[in-house]
């Protein structure tokens, strides 16, 4: 989860690189550092500078960290022979290690040598059970095949272990909704709601999933969900705002008719919603007023 | 009511290569769009398309009612209205109309029975570069009185160089300015109608 200032900073460095403004090493560690899927990008800058031996031996020991870095991204971009030749460096560099197996086993995978995948991940899981980088290719390859009931079946064993794993139980979510499975993925955001309070986005993603449920109670519960991502982001969460009108649109069908606490509720959400489109987007404002029309808020 | 016996689909260069563009932007997770446009004899005319999501929360509903309402509202004044759905899957050989995607298309369907359903075909997207060919890169769906989604034949694109064009796009890595409804809900002052795109 990257944050909005985190995010901007991102951008920036991005333009800058690509724009041949240098910065490269700086951008490739923020991309690391924030576990973020730039392949194409990190592929680019990465091999300019790997390729260029003043400028890879003025990384000092990042050096092998980069070509780790370029590997999984030419990986990720189907460039196997780039990918090949940089794990062959890091063989070179450090032949017995378990890290470098781990990217051998990645390129089998990105093959689509999954038998011979699974089987270099199970030898190296059984000197190193707890490996959480490892277990969780697993799920990435069962994902992979298109087999998502055996990625559930690894993402539920793996969170056994590491149930402290958030990104986890996201993902468990994330593909419990892909599967239209919507209590399962509300049980994962309620795990997370439960260790992480603050975070708004499980607030919003919960309360989008109770929504999609529906019913009279699930669309109360989803509108206090919607009100705590509002109050957890100050007031600045324009798809919790939405949520709001939708839940009191929806709750006023079921009941015939809006009780007082939720037209003031929703009048407060419509106000702000309309606030913001006035300064921000002021072309789509009356696509707006009219929107909220139809959910009989105004 | 026809069934969509004889029913062609046509669909315009730009609503086409937005939606490719929008494919190609978010290469990693599903996305899907909808079509606009209108029933023209045994013509359905699809002009205009808008990208609508691309997060991995694609099947859930708020962000899909708030769309669908907007989107209904802007085009209506146009003379347009939605007539189908375009989904590209997460996976690259998956060519699959999966349960969302069906959903979706099923709703649209009690509004417009001739919906067009539209899934992005990875491989011919890619051999695009090596074959040169005219035939849109997608699979067409459609829907008769029994409840299933059929693979149909019937559709191509306006223009005869869309692809052309789509290439010459995709060398520019154009996909940068796409803008979709996730990114419009995320900042509300990025344009899902991507006026400027193709100015």
């Amino acid at each position: 989860m990257v944050s909005k200032t985190e995010e901007s900073q991102l951008q920036q460095l991005e333009n800058q690189v690509e724009n041949r403004g240098g910065g490269a090493w700086e951008y490739l560690s923020l991309v690391r550092k924030l576990k973020l899927r730039r392949s194409d990008k990190v592929l680019k800058h990465g091999l300019t500078i790997l390729n260029d031996p003043k400028k890879r031996s003025a990384l000092g020991p990042d050096e092998w960290t980069l070509y780790e870095q370029v590997a999984i991204a030419a990986l990720d971009c189907q460039c196997l022979e780039v990918a090949k030749d940089c794990i062959k460096v890091l063989q070179k560099k450090f032949p017995d290690s378990k890290r470098v197996g781990r990217l051998e086993a990645m390129l089998l995978e990105a093959k689509g040598s999954w038998a011979e995948a699974e089987k270099a991940y199970s030898s190296l899981l059984e000197d190193n059970p707890l490996d959480q980088v490892i277990s969780m290719r697993r799920v990435a390859m069962a994902k992979a095949r298109g087999d998502i009931l055996g990625a559930i079946e690894w993402l539920n064993k793996y969170l056994e272990i590491f149930m402290a794993d958030h990104d986890a139980w996201r993902e468990l979510a994330e593909i419990y909704v892909s599967l239209q499975m919507y209590k399962q993925a509300a049980f994962c955001y309620e795990e997370l709601i439960l260790s992480q309070p603050m975070i708004p986005l499980y607030h919003l993603a919960y309360a989008d999933v109770i929504y999609t449920i529906g019913g009279l109670e699930n669309l109360q519960t989803a509108k206090k969900y919607y009100a705590s991502t509002i109050e957890l982001t100050g007031g600045k969460n324009t798809r919790a705002l939405f949520g709001i009108c939708l839940c009191t649109s929806a709750i006023a069908q079921l009941t015939k008719g809006r009780n007082n606490e939720d037209k003031e509720i929703s009048g407060l959400a419509a106000a702000a919603l309309e606030k913001d489109y006035k300064q921000s987007s002021p072309s789509k404002l009356s696509l707006l007023s009219s929107t909220l029309r139809s959910l009989k808020i105004q | 009511m026809s069934n969509g016996g004889e029913l062609r689909y046509v669909i315009g260069q730009n609503a086409y290569i937005k939606l490719i563009l929008h494919a190609l932007k978010h290469k990693t997770s599903s996305v899907n769009g909808v079509l606009l446009g209108r029933l023209s004899g045994d013509v359905v005319e699809i002009t205009e398309s808008v990208p609508l999501f691309h997060c991995s929360q694609i099947g859930l509903l708020p962000p899909l009612e708030i769309a669908l309402i907007m989107i209904e509202e802007y085009y209506s004044s146009q003379g347009l209205s939605i007539v189908g759905y375009f989904h590209a899957n997460e996976r690259f050989d998956d060519l699959e109309l999966g349960t969302v995607a069906k959903n979706i298309a099923d709703h649209i369907y009690r509004y417009f029975p001739q919906t067009a359903v539209l899934l992005l075909d990875n491989k011919k997207l890619g051999a695009l570069r090596n074959k040169k060919d005219t035939a849109p890169v997608m699979q067409l769906y459609t829907r008769d009185s029994s409840r299933s989604w059929n693979v149909a034949n019937r559709i191509t694109t306006k223009e005869p160089s869309a692809n052309i064009l789509l290439l010459d796009f995709t060398s520019s890595e154009k996909w940068n300015d796409i803008v979709d409804f996730d990114d419009h809900l995320d900042d509300i002052s990025k344009d899902w109608l991507n006026s400027e795109l193709f100015k």
